[in-house]
């Protein structure tokens, strides 16, 4: 008989909130008993108490949550480990980690796309956001119609639905995006020169990524040798390899609003005296812009690209409603995280898959520590 | 002179504002607009920005859908469900961090923070195969029962941050009267954090209502779908011919919570981003 999955969740979640109750009491018990041997006052006896009861529930869901499992597949990551088979698993050292840095071809070409996106995305999208952040913070009015609509994006961004609504309209021939762009270069010719040096450039960008990934560079040489592209060339977003990462740029720029705000605090932050001094000794607007807004904003700068890398090191969804399954695409599109996911929750492969996910927390912990080594050169933290 | 080159600039600056506007909410006018198009609409090779006569076929097709009506009400009650459980815990979780003075406070603490370094991704496998051994996979409890520890170190944090903020005097009178921990956490700071909890709640929701990768993970069987997993399911690439007006339909209804819960409380959601990003 088919239990009610409903019914069934609801259950569960009472047994666990008694579950919650009755270790944080017992946690709490414990820990006043010790303060009790230690010959503590009653008010630090209860303080203990309180501390400890409170702060329970975040502690056994620590133990069970995250130090088990990552100790677990620590573990795991040096084993052949298939959960279908049913087999326990069996040590096999640092083969896992070997077949994934020196032969697997996907896991490189995963790895070579997800730095794409932080290399090339992720500063166009800090620019997008500082650019919206300084045309918001000129005091216009409608300010909060506008930062709502600049928002909007980082809470609808990364819902599934919306991102098949990209899918529609990056559709290379009918889309509406290759639409406009074929109606506005067909209205004014420099347009078109425009749009076709933008098309050679990305694709040349793109090719020399993928031949990273691949080792072979045949492709750049194609369209190298191909030459400028024919009028009325448009972008191939979602068909070619050489476009499939840059459309999820486009997704990466719309979402930028989170950075915009923290951007839009820093500005807040910005003294109005320095403007109004400079102001007094003539420098025009760039000057003021260059020399005071822009070191004095370097701090949140540093933040949201390392908040930034850190996301874009994850990117998942987008790969996911755009590519999946899209076998011509998948090498020059997946991210390391679709790859994890591919390997674990579809080959079921969970030694292969917990030895991606160390390389990639490895790999996220190197990239931000040297951001913090090389802050120092680049970010200002007072300026006069 | 001056004012003219102000006046130019203002009209540039509401160009710009205006422009930026259009372009950023340009797919979601865009996702309307084609679910109100009849399929051959949606492939014709010219542009149609409003369709000249609209129909709600696609909407009528989904209010007949089971499938998405399942998935939408999985979704409503998963979210709920999490929520719940969540800010209840976390709420809890602050007050021991923010109020009470206790041994070890500041190395639990520090431990927290430092949960945020660690990748989601580096605990799914092992956790996936830690619900497998509890038979707890094609079920809700997977995306649910983790949040009742207090899930989410960011959130803690920015409910702690606002917490200490309320004045001590407040907890030494009514313990002079007798009160108990408990008693101040829900008499006296509960009430004071309305705003908070509710920038904390909005969070948690788009979270909860946008997660993918979870519910993928778990949920195996349609009659389990959350709406982010069944709405991908009809994008299907092995087709010719794809249902458009459905899909936008289905993504319209999708996003028209996230659109009420952000606007109505985009007022101290937009605090609230400054206050959780900052804490670097």
């Amino acid at each position: 008989m088919m239990k009610n999955p409903y019914l069934d969740t609801l259950m569960t979640a009472g047994l666990t909130v008694v579950f919650i109750v009755l270790t944080s009491y017992g946690l709490a018990v414990l820990a006043r008993q010790i303060q009790r041997w230690r010959g503590a006052s009653p008010k630090v006896q209860q303080d203990t108490f309180a501390g400890y009861l409170f702060a329970a529930p975040w502690i056994t869901g620590f133990l069970i949550f995250v130090v088990f499992p990552l100790l677990a597949s620590l573990y795991w990551s040096f084993t052949d480990f298939r959960i279908a088979s049913g087999a326990s698993p069996q040590w096999v050292g640092f083969s896992n980690y070997a077949r994934l840095l020196l032969k697997d071809t996907s896991f490189r070409a995963s790895i070579v796309n997800t730095l794409f996106l932080v290399v090339v995305g992720l500063p166009l999208q800090i620019a997008v956001a500082l650019f919206l952040a300084v045309i918001l913070n000129q005091k216009a009015r409608g300010e909060k119609i506008f930062r709502m609509a600049f928002y909007l994006p980082v809470i609808l961004g990364f819902n599934a639905a919306v991102l098949l609504c990209w899918r529609l309209m990056l559709n290379t021939g009918t889309g509406i995006i290759n639409q406009i762009l074929r109606a506005l270069s067909r209205a004014f010719p420099p347009f078109d020169y425009l749009l076709r040096a933008g098309i050679f450039i990305q694709e040349l960008i793109s090719a020399v990524f993928l031949g990273i990934g691949s080792g072979k560079f045949n492709l750049l040489m194609k369209i190298w040798e191909a030459g400028f592209p024919p009028p009325n060339r448009v972008p191939l977003w979602i068909q070619s390899p050489l476009w499939s990462k840059t459309s999820v740029i486009l997704l990466m720029i719309w979402g930028c609003g989170a950075m915009m705000m923290i951007f839009l605090a820093g500005l807040n932050n910005i003294p109005k005296e320095l403007h109004e001094a400079a102001e007094v000794d003539g420098a025009n607007r760039f000057q003021r812009f260059w020399k005071i807004t822009f070191p004095l904003l370097t701090p949140y700068i540093f933040y949201n690209l390392v908040v930034g890398t850190i996301n874009t090191l994850q990117i998942f969804e987008p790969i996911y409603v755009l590519y999946r399954d899209n076998q011509p695409l998948v090498s020059s599109a997946i991210s390391m995280v679709y790859y994890l996911w591919q390997v674990s929750f579809r080959h079921f492969e969970i030694g292969m898959g917990s030895a991606i996910s160390w390389l990639i927390m490895l790999l996220i912990l190197i990239v931000t520590l040297i951001q913090f080594r090389l802050q120092n050169r680049w970010v200002t933290y007072e300026l006069y | 002179m001056r004012t003219s080159t102000h006046i130019f600039q203002r009209v540039l600056l509401y160009f710009l504002l205006t422009g930026m506007t259009v372009l950023m909410s340009f797919p979601l006018l865009w996702m309307i607009s084609s679910s109100l198009k009849t399929l051959e609409e949606t492939n014709a090779p010219g542009i149609i920005w409003i369709p000249a006569h609209p129909t709600f076929q696609a909407y009528l097709r989904l209010f007949q859908n089971s499938d998405f009506l399942r998935a939408y009400f999985n979704t409503v009650f998963y979210t709920a469900l999490a929520l719940t459980g969540t800010l209840i815990s976390i709420a809890f979780v602050a007050y021991a961090f923010s109020r009470v003075e206790w041994p070890g406070k500041n190395l639990v603490f520090f431990l927290m923070l430092s949960t945020m370094m660690i990748p989601p991704q580096a605990l799914i496998v092992p956790q996936y195969v830690f619900f497998n051994k509890l038979g707890w996979v094609g079920t809700f409890k997977p995306l649910i029962i983790p949040g009742f520890f207090a899930g989410g170190a960011a959130m803690v944090f920015l409910l702690r941050q606002a917490m200490a903020q309320i004045p001590k005097e407040l907890d030494e009178a009514a313990f002079v009267d007798g009160a108990s921990h408990l008693q101040i956490w829900w008499e006296i700071v509960m009430p004071l954090m309305k705003t908070p909890l509710a920038t904390v709640a909005t969070f948690l929701f788009v979270g909860f209502w946008n997660n993918l990768l979870t519910p993928l993970m778990y949920l195996q069987t349609v009659d389990l779908y959350t709406l982010p997993v069944y709405v991908s399911t009809l994008y299907n690439i092995n087709l010719t011919v794809q249902q458009w007006p459905t899909i936008m339909a289905a993504a319209v209804l999708t996003t028209v919570p996230l659109m009420v819960v952000f606007f109505f409380s985009q007022r101290f959601i937009l605090e609230g981003v400054v206050v959780s990003g900052l804490k670097g």
